[in-house]
């Protein structure tokens, strides 16, 4: 009822302004527009929710549970097998996470779960400090970048030349009844993370998120876009391009490299980019790439959709190129990398401004590059 | 009245949602126009005593007789300043020469002009921030003196920021950047304490509007020179080219909070109305600029939390940003007009920790919650 009075109230003024004054230039124009708006984006909320987005959670709090099953065990009785074991639950739950990792809004954002479970890379310093403390406050946010996936890629990797030397760790190390405390810390964290954020997308969420089908900023369509290139950027800065010296003059940080101990880099950055590509496309149902065909989004002349799926394409086949360890290929072939950062930067341009530009969503966050 | 009728609009802007707000705010500025504009025919009910000037608003701040060139000497010797204070990376910061630019003392400035300018800083600042601005620099001189140790927990010293290689900052102990206290304290205790000071002393018609010197009254050169703290070019914001300090963060949060509007048409309108001696107007604008100043730091700080979750798990540049926004939140204090209580501007300091680095996400959004609810920017808190 309010509403429709402050619409009337609108209208007359309006009105009146524009019958009383031609100088009127005062208004407020600053909408964006809404392009495309014939496109039925609660359709497309509800294909990436149901068949994308609780998808991808559910399997990867799948994966937090096996890890964290496989910590405990281990704990009880570490050996080989048990070390082995646990390995693998680690790296499926690290290559979950590259197609989980995009959504982090709404209840991911309200537990911070994508700085809580991959800040990279690792803070060695920090771990070793609160494995031989014996404490562990995990909501410091000067503990993020010594949890997580690459705290656990440190711990189970990185912490003896082989596995019988990070057994000893666990075995015969003074620190060893600390080192498995802090283990079961992070793995628990990364389970209660992920069930959280889950049983919230079971929950009211996901009518939450269907429902908000504006382009503004804190709508549905607004924060999925903003998240999805921001996630991307994620992948091409710090998978890829800061490993590889692209920010430093040529200056490379092959240890700066994603699940760095593990050595599963690069197909770690295949998947995300992957992932990524999945979403845009919204899998086989409604997505971005429909979204920009009904707001006839052009590109050079062409279609933008088409030049974005092309530009997919060609950096999925340079992804292709990187090997594992990618620590090892910056080191003795960094040109090869920078030129897979190339073409993905390629992509930056398109998703970040001719995407965002073309349906009207403002991107939110800022550049972080200090002031 | 139609001006009280604005009056009570903008009043009323308070109780409603922000969309609404929009919408309000265009309806208040149109009215504005409305009423200000030459040529419109349509005026309301003559006022018997004193009739409405008739005078045109400006689109930019070219008025023939503005000068806020000092305003403009004194932002460009804040900026050498800065400029010094990045010394401290290096440990070659000099304390002594940067309150020695403060007094304007022993031409310490590489721009010549500013040193034979017979103008200073330091007579410009609130009685408090004189104060607190000596000890922010010695606080930095504290780090600048161990700046070749690595900063960390519990250790003053230079560090980077883990994201990027290249940008160090001078952090205390406590993780505190005092080079950002400083120059958000500057903000408020040069800026809006002297925008703020103009702004009232015009809505309760304490200036000379009569007589010229140097071709223009004292109200108009004051209302000169507080358009100039703001830091933005005469045909801001459609130009934003060198906006600086408030000018840079006006702009900054401008998608949650349209102050470069705001305070561009209350300064233009503001200036005509001065000029035409049309009071209520002069009145109403200087309100307005006081409302929005203090507003606009509330949202500053918002922007610095949304900079600090950008770079959560950055410990050296979080650190460095929420140094920002704390320097904000204290800068409220000194604006002389503020309606946010001493024991308001307590409370929310209370929510930081002692230790930035002991900074959890929660403190974070209570911060951020806090301040959102001071400035009425719930609606907003995270895309300011």
């Amino acid at each position: 009822m309010r509403k429709i009075i402050y619409l009337a109230v609108i209208t007359v003024s309006a009105f009146i302004l524009v019958q009383s004054c031609k100088k009127s230039a005062g208004s407020d124009d600053n909408g964006t527009g809404d392009k495309g708006s014939s496109f039925d984006r609660k359709a497309m909320l509800t294909n990436m929710s149901t068949n994308m987005i609780i998808p991808a959670y559910t399997a990867y709090q799948a994966t937090t549970v096996t890890l964290d099953a496989a910590v405990t065990a281990f704990n009880a009785a570490p050996d080989l097998a048990k070390l082995s074991t646990l390995q693998n639950a680690f790296q499926a739950a690290y290559k979950q996470w590259q197609s989980t990792s995009i959504y982090d809004f709404g209840p991911a954002g309200d537990v911070g779960l994508r700085v809580n479970t991959n800040t990279y890379p690792t803070d060695v310093n920090q771990i070793n400090a609160n494995v031989n403390s014996g404490t562990y406050n995990p909501l410091l946010l000067a503990n993020l970048s010594a949890k997580g996936l690459p705290a656990l890629d440190y711990l189970l990797f990185g912490t003896g030349a082989d596995n019988t030397a990070v057994l000893a760790q666990y075995t015969s190390d003074s620190k060893a009844a600390n080192r498995k405390t802090y283990l079961a810390s992070l793995t628990a964290e990364m389970k209660t993370n992920a069930s959280t954020v889950l049983n919230a997308w079971n929950g009211a969420y996901k009518n939450t998120f269907i429902n908000a089908t504006g382009t503004d900023v804190g709508s549905s369509t607004g924060q999925l876009i903003n998240q999805i290139v921001y996630d991307y950027e994620t992948l091409k800065n710090y998978q890829v391009g800061v490993p590889a010296g692209v920010q430093s003059m040529g200056n490379t940080f092959p240890q700066k490299v994603e699940a760095y101990y593990s050595k599963i880099s690069a197909q770690l950055v295949l998947l995300h980019l992957q992932a990524l590509q999945n979403v845009y496309l919204g899998k086989d149902g409604s997505g971005l790439d429909d979204y920009l065909v009904q707001a006839n989004a052009k590109y050079n002349g062409g279609s933008l959709n088409d030049a974005i799926k092309n530009q997919f394409t060609v950096a999925i086949a340079k992804v292709q190129t990187l090997t594992d360890p990618l620590s090892a290929q910056i080191t003795s072939n960094p040109a090869a990398v920078t030129a897979v950062y190339t073409e993905l930067q390629k992509l930056t341009v398109l998703l970040k401004t001719d995407m965002t530009s073309s349906l009207g969503i403002l991107i939110t966050y800022g550049d972080n590059d200090g002031d | 009245m139609p001006v009280l009728s604005v009056l009570i609009l903008s009043h009323k802007i308070k109780l409603i949602s922000n969309d609404m707000k929009k919408s309000f705010t265009a309806i208040i500025l149109s009215s504005a126009v409305l009423l200000f504009t030459a040529g419109c025919k349509k005026s309301d009910t003559p006022t018997p005593e004193e009739p409405t000037p008739v005078y045109t608003v400006p689109t930019t701040y070219n008025f023939a007789n503005a000068n806020f060139a000092d305003a403009t000497t004194r932002l460009g010797m804040v900026t050498e300043i800065s400029n010094l204070m990045k010394n401290a990376l290096t440990g070659t910061f000099d304390g002594a020469k940067a309150k020695a630019m403060l007094t304007n003392t022993n031409a310490p400035f590489a721009t010549a002009a500013y040193n034979t300018s017979g103008i200073q800083l330091n007579d410009q600042f609130s009685a408090a921030y004189k104060i607190d601005v000596l000890s922010a620099i010695d606080s930095l001189s504290k780090v600048n003196a161990v700046a070749s140790t690595t900063a960390s927990r519990g250790v003053a010293g230079v560090a980077a920021s883990s994201a990027n290689a290249a940008s160090k900052y001078a952090l205390t102990s406590l993780g505190v950047n005092y080079a950002q206290v400083f120059n958000k304290g500057l903000m408020g205790g040069l800026i809006t304490y002297q925008i703020a000071t103009t702004m009232n002393a015009a809505a309760n018609q304490t200036i000379d509007n009569t007589t010229l010197v140097n071709g223009s009254t004292a109200l108009e050169h004051a209302w000169d020179l507080a358009f100039g703290y703001w830091g933005v070019p005469i045909d801001f914001p459609t130009n934003k080219v060198g906006a600086k300090l408030w000018g840079s963060y006006s702009t900054q949060v401008d998608d949650g909070f349209k102050a470069n509007k705001i305070l561009m048409d209350a300064f233009l309108k503001g200036r005509a109305a001065i000029s035409a001696k049309d009071k209520p107007t002069i009145v109403a604008q200087a309100n307005i600029i006081l409302t929005t100043m203090e507003r606009l730091t509330g949202a500053a700080a918002l922007q610095e939390v949304k900079e600090a979750k950008e770079s959560i798990n950055d410990n050296i540049l979080r650190n460095s940003r929420v140094s920002e926004l704390y320097g904000f939140v204290n800068s409220i204090k000194y604006n002389p007009k503020r309606v946010t209580t001493d024991a308001q501007i307590t409370a929310m300091l209370a929510l930081f920790p002692k230790s930035f680095y002991d900074l959890t996400l929660t403190d974070v959004n209570t911060i951020r919650d806090a301040v959102a609810k001071q400035y009425n920017f719930e609606d907003v808190k995270d895309i300011l």
